[in-house]
């Protein structure tokens, strides 16, 4: 008997005991502990794609951007309702929009601990340049931030020469508390931008990357940058750079609508990649993608946005322009929607292989860089601003042989081309432009000019509990 | 092994008989001279024993010069001598109100009358006949300081308890659970769709008694997990006296119990409604009807947009109440056996739980086994083992939230009369789009082609063996294996109407599997020397939980009916975690007692767990405790004091982060595009530690005139290292990091009090009540300025922890004038800026008095600006003297038997305190959303300039001044009182059923929810932090049962 006691008694313990060594020491599973996150330059790799995962998030590129260009403008309209951003009616305890900020923050803090981190990789000769274009993609997504912030959240540079609140200056890992610093101004914005831009340049790849900075999209970059700053010279010699040098070309017209579906085509300088794991939302792209909201063709879909009627009549006197055809009828009797007679936006007609919610967000396009460079060079007269100019109509639309390098004219094929692409809003602040709002949908109808307080977001109030050193913009409830 | 069996069954077997004269006898109580039947007979010194019949008879064979030992719970034990005669008769006086009843505590047993800790405990009976799946929905109002509150009337739905208020911002509020000595896994583990608790594997009719340690002398041996309470249940073993057989079976039926939750105008009446709301906007916006041509063409083509004419040649229209709604059947069917003897003891039991929810979708099926066994190998060993198994199915739906896939939201929220429910002529469900808002169609459709369950799956293994050195030390090993498995299922299937969303089809299915094994040693010695009686424990215990999950979902399927996913063609994800963790300690306690009268008692242990970095893993964890009973004084005995004693504790306890490796500095890996992506997951803190908890508690509990029995309690539960996901500033790159920060302190007062009302013979009649009250204040957050705005919440110091801050709404402008930008008839909210006491006003600032301080005098006091603002003008501040945490809770209750009948009545209570009606946004919206939906009751008779006294504002389509939003518009008065239980029991005559050879038989009649007293506009019970946002309310249940045994 009393063997098996002790026999029992054994057991007991020695299951107890046995790895008792480290049986407190636990790591997870489903991350990985940060010391051992950046070993190699494979590390680094993955660490570079995770700068990029938020900007195509509907709360970023997938959705809210597109409304703060676009819905914000001349160029969308909610088909029923309203949304605060269309009447301006933000306010500083109206949170959901301060995601677009601080998604921007956390995409400059994965950019800084690479930047903070990669120096300390030992790699080969031959695996260099891997490293330094690394390194460029972390600065050049940093001043993408930078500028993406400056545009929503300080005065169009121009109408104060950048004197207002513009952007945090983050450049390094920060603590807590080392964090809360006040806002620079927009010129020192722009400053940084040109700065990280020109740190990153010789850094970067020229080949192609898509879903990733590379050289071109950094020189992208400097022209819109340099455009928005007014100057002409630098917006037209970089943007002339990626149209003459870089890797990319108009596509044809007649692939041009499907075109949209395709990854990294020949006129993408850079995109968002999403799939159904890398989705724009949580959700596979269903709830809060942008698409998902101007999309009809579905019985779940919303088409809670749909394009102006200002917009649809850009196309009244061009009927071969192929950009028309974006706009989809709902007929009320036969429609592919809901029968609700709406117009609706057809032109992101999802990756190849998903549905419609599905898109690589567009931050980049060639058609775009001409643009840049026609009205870059018209500023500044360049003899080819023009033909610029019609390279974009005409590939669209092959009755403009001529095209006067006008800002009107400029202006409309920006509209025309640039739709669903979060661009308007800011293309009018920038130049302080003309608008009007007042869409058979929506009754609102103010304008905003571009000294306008209400062109700024206003930073959370919740925010500013926290980090009171953070400054709220004009206009606004402190 | 095999001797050890066999030695087992032959003591389970055995009776052991030697020829000796045969003594028989009667045992009466001393109260009523009633028989008593169950007292255990023995022969003193012997292990021939023997049980009263229902008669009370009993009959043994005894030396004549024996002494016999009459015992049994509830009463004294009683020695009588035999003297030689054959008729031996005891009388057994009642234990006065159970004061030498033996409680479970941690690590142990004790008496009540002694114990110096705060504990409540709640016994079988209390819950025994409740139409509950889980003993948690039973706890509600039983114990002085315990709120219990279903998170839902899903059959099955978790329930929040918490012990003494709230401690925690963002660790654990729960209490731990231990079952049978060893703390088990709790909460709701489910990742999908329906709430459900691990425990609702114990059957409540396996559970003997429920013991709420509340105070440090009672928890700090449960060291770092002991700061919310602990709940221990103990479970029942084997009595001792013949092998009973029980069948139980019930039958119940359930439906809404709260008749003013959410109620609704008619059609009729919000047709006029929403065109009044268009009416309004049009005529302020001429821009909007202009291309109408009028007012009332505009306003006619909206309302035929969203309220399209019954057409009743088309379409068949449903009441929607009855179309996803019934009377849900419950049906519960229980056997167990119970014996022993002094060799060995078992119960065993199987049950079986079926119940049809109130939502047609809902339903729970469950099944349990259990068997505790022991076995008395020799006078020093003990060897017991319990298995427990639970099986566990429900289907249910999307709770508490305003989605598609939830029927309370369909209902109350987006169906009107006028949808319609299927074609008059095919007679198919009508499965379009009928607003465009919701993108919504007929739910009925829907959750055919559904799939939302989870299952359950619970073993729990103990054996443990006690090893008794001599009759004052032994030894105690447990060694325990508690594996639950989860497993949930959700699809839109093939045929959905809303499939599109997922291609043709989406389907997924999640596991989870979590195994904790304990193991514990405790070395116990108990002696009395004289009238110093000593006691003392040490010990240790391991704990380890492995965790694993699985997830896999795939869309687009091709056959119609199919459900699994290895139907489908698309992978959607599929992935499998797992983590570890690990706690050790050593424990120990020790008490001394001198003469029942003077006790003193102090336990310590040592955690150290793997959630925390090494340097700051371990922690002390202790309590000293006392009581002086002084009714035990000479200088006290007064023949009406039964019993008084004052006790006194303090203490310290922990509560562990949540996260497992929350200390650490990871990465977090995603995907972008087809590539991996990784980037910072979040900011390490090191020196990351548990919340600490100093406790103290005095009390005073007495018995009077043999008849009132009174508690009171002080406690004082300081918090400090509160585990804060502090907001960090954005810049950070991180929204929040967990730290240790700032402290907080509940405090208040516990009362409860019973009365015999009467005590005789055939009648018995008690009263009992509880109050609490808990004042919970924020002391500090990392400095005393800081306050954090956690969602509807103000922490902050000098707030309750569940202060509610929004906008301060102010009514309806009544007056004829625009006051700051508010035209007449539109809501009003205070602006809200904050001054400081002394600061110089930059504006006329209002008071919460109202009086005014001018634009450049000093602030008097810090406040907030109450003068009116439009909404978008407003902020948010702490509402003033609103918040979620009642005043006051407790329970009332009344026993009565009155020979074979008893009836019993268990009410709760709750008052103080608001809810935050978060549906209000939707369906009292001031008509800003015109989409045809239900609209509140309480939009009644909105402001017009003919009717400008209203308290409704003004209704117009126009979120710009309209409007629900977030503000205290949505805070409601939650105050109630519930009959939470009422069960009217019969036990048939003896002398009828024995005549079937039945040992008893009792029909029973029990009612859960039956009456609500309450102005609330939606049901009042709901988990503590007031958010109501439609989820399935309490349900009134009835249930007819009928128990046998033999």
């Amino acid at each position: 008997m009393k063997k098996i006691l002790s026999i029992i008694l054994v057991a007991v313990l020695a299951i107890s005991l046995s790895n008792c060594k480290g049986f407190l020491d636990k790591e997870p599973t489903d991350s990985v502990v940060a010391e051992n996150a950046l070993a190699t330059l494979e590390d680094a790799g993955v660490a570079v794609n995770g700068m990029y995962t938020l900007l195509k998030y509907y709360t970023v590129f997938g959705n809210y951007m597109i409304q703060m260009g676009d819905l914000r403008a001349d160029l969308l309209v909610p088909s029923e309702g309203n949304y605060i951003v269309y009447s301006y009616d933000y306010d500083p305890s109206q949170n959901s929009y301060f995601t677009l900020w601080r998604n921007f923050y956390t995409t400059i803090t994965r950019a800084n601990a690479i930047i903070k981190n990669i120096d300390v990789l030992e790699v080969p000769a031959d695996k260099q340049a891997i490293k330094d274009d690394y390194l460029g993609q972390a600065y050049a997504v940093r001043a993408f931030c930078y500028f993406n912030i400056a545009k929503l959240y300080g005065r169009p540079y121009k109408v104060d020469s950048g004197a207002s609140l513009g952007a945090v200056l983050i450049n390094e890992p920060v603590s807590p508390s080392e964090a809360r610093i006040p806002r620079s101004s927009v010129a020192d914005t722009y400053k940084q931008i040109e700065t990280d831009l020109a740190t990153a340049l010789p850094l970067l790849s020229k080949s192609k990357n898509t879903g990733h900075f590379n050289y071109w999209a950094a020189r992208f970059l400097q022209a819109k940058v340099a455009l928005y700053k007014g100057d002409n010279e630098t917006a037209y010699t970089a943007s002339k750079d990626v149209i003459n040098n870089g890797p990319y070309s108009l596509i044809p017209r007649s692939q041009y609508l499907a075109s949209w579906a395709q990854v990294g085509n020949n006129e993408s300088i850079f995109e968002g990649l999403v799939n159904l794991q890398s989705a724009i939302d949580g959700d596979n792209g269903f709830g809060g993608s942008f698409y998902y909201s101007m999309w009809f063709g579905y019985t779940n879909c919303g088409a809670s946005i749909v394009p102006t009627k200002h917009w649809r009549d850009l196309f009244a006197l061009t009927p071969n322009d192929i950009r028309g055809q974006w706009i989809a009828y709902d007929d009320p009797l036969s429609g592919e929607g809901k029968h609700t007679g709406e117009y609706w936006l057809k032109k992101f007609i999802g990756n190849t292989g998903f549905t419609a919610f599905l898109n690589n967000p567009r931050y980049m396009r060639l058609a775009e860089a001409y643009l840049i460079a026609a009205e870059a060079g018209m500023n500044s007269g360049k003899s080819d601003a023009a033909s610029l100019l019609l390279e974009v109509a005409q590939r669209a639309d092959p009755d403009v042989t001529s095209i006067a390098a006008t800002m009107d004219n400029i202006d409309i094929q920006r509209q025309k081309e640039l739709i669903g692409e979060g661009d308007r809003f800011f293309d009018l602040m920038r130049r302080n432009g003309t608008y009007v709002k007042n869409d058979p949908h929506n009754p609102f109808s103010t304008v905003l000019k571009w000294s306008d307080d209400r062109v700024m977001l206003p930073i959370s109030a919740d925010e500013r509990i926290i980090y009171p050193e953070l400054e709220q913009n004009p206009g606004y409830k402190q | 092994m095999k001797k050890v069996l066999l030695l087992a069954l032959a003591a389970l077997i055995s009776t052991m008989a030697l020829a000796q004269n045969r003594v028989t006898g009667t045992v009466t109580a001393k109260e009523d001279g009633g028989p008593i039947p169950g007292v255990n007979v023995m022969v003193k010194g012997t292990r021939t024993g023997s049980f009263t019949d229902e008669n009370g008879k009993y009959s043994i064979n005894a030396p004549a010069n024996a002494t016999l030992v009459f015992s049994s719970v509830g009463y004294t034990t009683v020695e009588v001598p035999v003297g030689g005669k054959s008729v031996v008769n005891a009388v057994m006086a009642s234990d006065a109100i159970g004061l030498d009843e033996t409680i479970v505590v941690a690590y142990g047993t004790a008496k009540k009358g002694s114990y110096s800790g705060s504990a409540a405990v709640v016994k079988q009976d209390a819950i025994k006949d409740a139409p509950i799946v889980s003993f948690e929905q039973a706890l509600a109002g039983k114990a002085a300081g315990v709120q219990a509150m279903s998170y839902s009337g899903q059959p099955g739905s978790e329930v929040e308890i918490s012990v003494r208020g709230y401690g925690s911002f963002n660790a654990s509020n729960k209490p731990l659970y231990v079952i049978d000595g060893v703390p088990a896994t709790s909460g709701d583990w489910s990742t999908g769709n329906i709430s459900t608790s691990a425990m609702n594997f114990l059957n409540p009719s396996d559970i003997e008694s429920i013991t709420i340690l509340k105070d440090a002398a009672a928890a700090s041996l449960y060291g770092s997990r002991a700061s919310n309470g602990v709940v221990l249940i103990t479970t029942k073993k084997g009595k001792e006296g013949d092998l009973v057989s029980t069948f139980k079976a019930s039958v119940g039926v359930s439906y809404f119990s709260y008749k003013k939750h959410m109620e609704m105008v008619s059609d009729a009446e919000n047709e006029a409604l929403q065109k009044m709301s268009f009416r309004n906007y049009a005529e302020a916006n001429p821009s909007a009807w202009s291309s109408y041509g009028s007012i009332d063409a505009y306003v006619d083509n909206r309302m035929a947009k969203y309220y399209p004419a019954f057409d009743y040649d088309k379409y068949i229209y449903k009441d929607w109440e009855k179309a996803l709604f019934q009377r849900g059947i419950s049906q519960n069917y229980e056997y167990s056996i119970s014996g022993g003897n002094d060799k060995g003891k078992i119960y065993a039991s199987v049950a079986y739980t079926d119940q049809h929810g109130v939502v047609k979708i809902d339903y729970l099926q469950r099944f349990t086994a259990t068997v505790n066994g022991e076995v008395k190998l020799n006078k020093w060993l003990k060897l017991g083992g319990i298995m427990q198994y639970s099986w566990q199915y429900q289907d249910g739906h999307q709770d508490g939230w305003s989605s598609k896939d939830n029927p309370m939201f369909m209902w109350k929220a987006v169906f009107i009369d006028r949808w319609p429910y299927a074609y008059k002529a095919t007679g198919d469900l009508f499965e379009e789009t009928f607003s465009t808002r919701f993108n919504t169609i007929n739910p009925v459709a829907q959750y055919k082609h559904q799939i939302n369950d989870a299952k359950q799956n619970r073993t729990i293994l103990k054996g443990w063996a006690e090893l008794a050195f001599t009759d004052y030390l032994k030894l105690k090993t447990t060694l325990s294996s508690d594996w639950l498995y989860v497993h949930d299922k959700f699809g839109w299937l093939y045929g959905h109407p809303n499939f599109t969303a997922y291609g043709t089809g989406y389907a997924s299915d999640k596991h989870r599997n979590i195994n904790k094994v304990v193991s514990s040693t405790t070395l116990n010695f108990d002696k009395m020397f004289d009238v110093h009686h000593v006691s003392a424990m040490v010990g240790w215990e391991a704990e380890r939980e492995k965790f694993n999950g699985l997830r896999l979902g795939k869309t687009d399927f091709s056959y119609l009916g199919a459900t699994e996913s290895v139907m489908g063609t698309t992978f959607d994800e599929g992935y499998a975690w797992s983590h570890e963790e690990g706690l050790l300690s050593m424990l120990g306690s020790a008490s001394y007692d001198y003469d029942s009268k003077y006790y003193i008692t102090g336990t310590f242990r040592r955690d150290g767990s793997s959630r925390l970095a090494p340097d700051t893993r371990w922690g002390n964890f202790w309590s000293v405790s006392g009581t002086w009973r002084f009714s035990k004084e000479n200088f006290l005995d007064f023949p009406w004091l039964n019993d008084g004693k004052i006790r006194g504790s303090y203490g310290t306890s922990g509560t562990l982060p949540s996260d497992l490796f929350g200390y650490m500095s990871v990465y977090d890996y995603s995907q972008y595009g087809e590539e991996g992506a990784s980037y910072p997951g979040n900011i390490a803190n090191t020196d990351l530690t548990w919340e600490k908890n100093k406790n103290w508690n005095v009390g005073l509990d007495a018995t009077i005139f043999d008849r009132y029995t009174f508690s009171v309690e002080y406690f004082n539960r300081k918090t400090t290292d509160l585990l804060l996901d502090a907001s960090v500033a954005s810049t950070t790159g991180f929204s929040s990091t967990l730290m240790n920060k700032g402290s907080m302190v509940n405090r208040g007062w516990e009362l409860s009090a019973s009365v015999d009302i009467i005590k005789q013979q055939d009648m018995n009649l008690t009263v009992g009540a509880n109050w609490s009250r808990v004042h919970n204040e924020v002391l500090k957050l990392s400095t005393d300025d800081e306050a954090i705005n956690a969602d509807w919440f103000w922490w902050a110091k000098g707030y309750n922890f569940y202060q509610f801050y929004t906008r301060q709404y102010l009514g309806v402008n009544k007056s004829s004038e625009t006051i700051n930008g508010v035209k007449p008839g539109y809501p009003m909210y205070a602006e809200g800026s904050f001054y400081e006491k002394g600061e110089i006003v930059d504006q006329d600032v209002v008071l919460r008095d109202g009086t005014v301080v001018p634009d450049g005098s000093a602030m008097p006091y810090d406040g907030y600006n109450y003068a009116p603002a439009r909404r978008q003008n407003a902020s948010s501040m702490p509402i003033h003297g609103v918040r979620a945490m009642p005043r006051g809770f407790g329970g009332f209750n009344v026993d009565f038997r009155w020979k074979n009948l008893t009836f019993n009545m268990a009410w709760n209570y709750k008052y103080g305190h608001y809810i935050c009606n978060s549906t209000q946004d939707e369906v009292a919206n001031d008509g800003y959303r015109t989409f045809g939906q239900p609209i509140s009751v309480k939009q009644r008779n909105p402001w017009t300039p003919s009717n400008s006294n209203s308290d409704v504002p003004m209704r117009i389509y126009d979120n710009n001044q309209g409007g629900y939003y977030n503000s205290s518009r949505m805070l409601v008065k939650g105050d109630f009182a519930r009959l939470k239980n009422l069960s009217v029991s019969y036990t048939l005559p003896r002398e009828f059923v024995q005549k079937f050879s039945i040992r008893n038989a009792r029909v029973y009649l029990s009612g859960a929810n039956l009456l609500t007293i309450s102005k609330c506009e939606v049901d009042p019970e709901i988990q503590s932090d007031g958010y109501y946002n439609y989820g399935m309310p309490a349900l009134r249940t009835w249930s007819l049962g009928l128990e046998i045994s033999f």
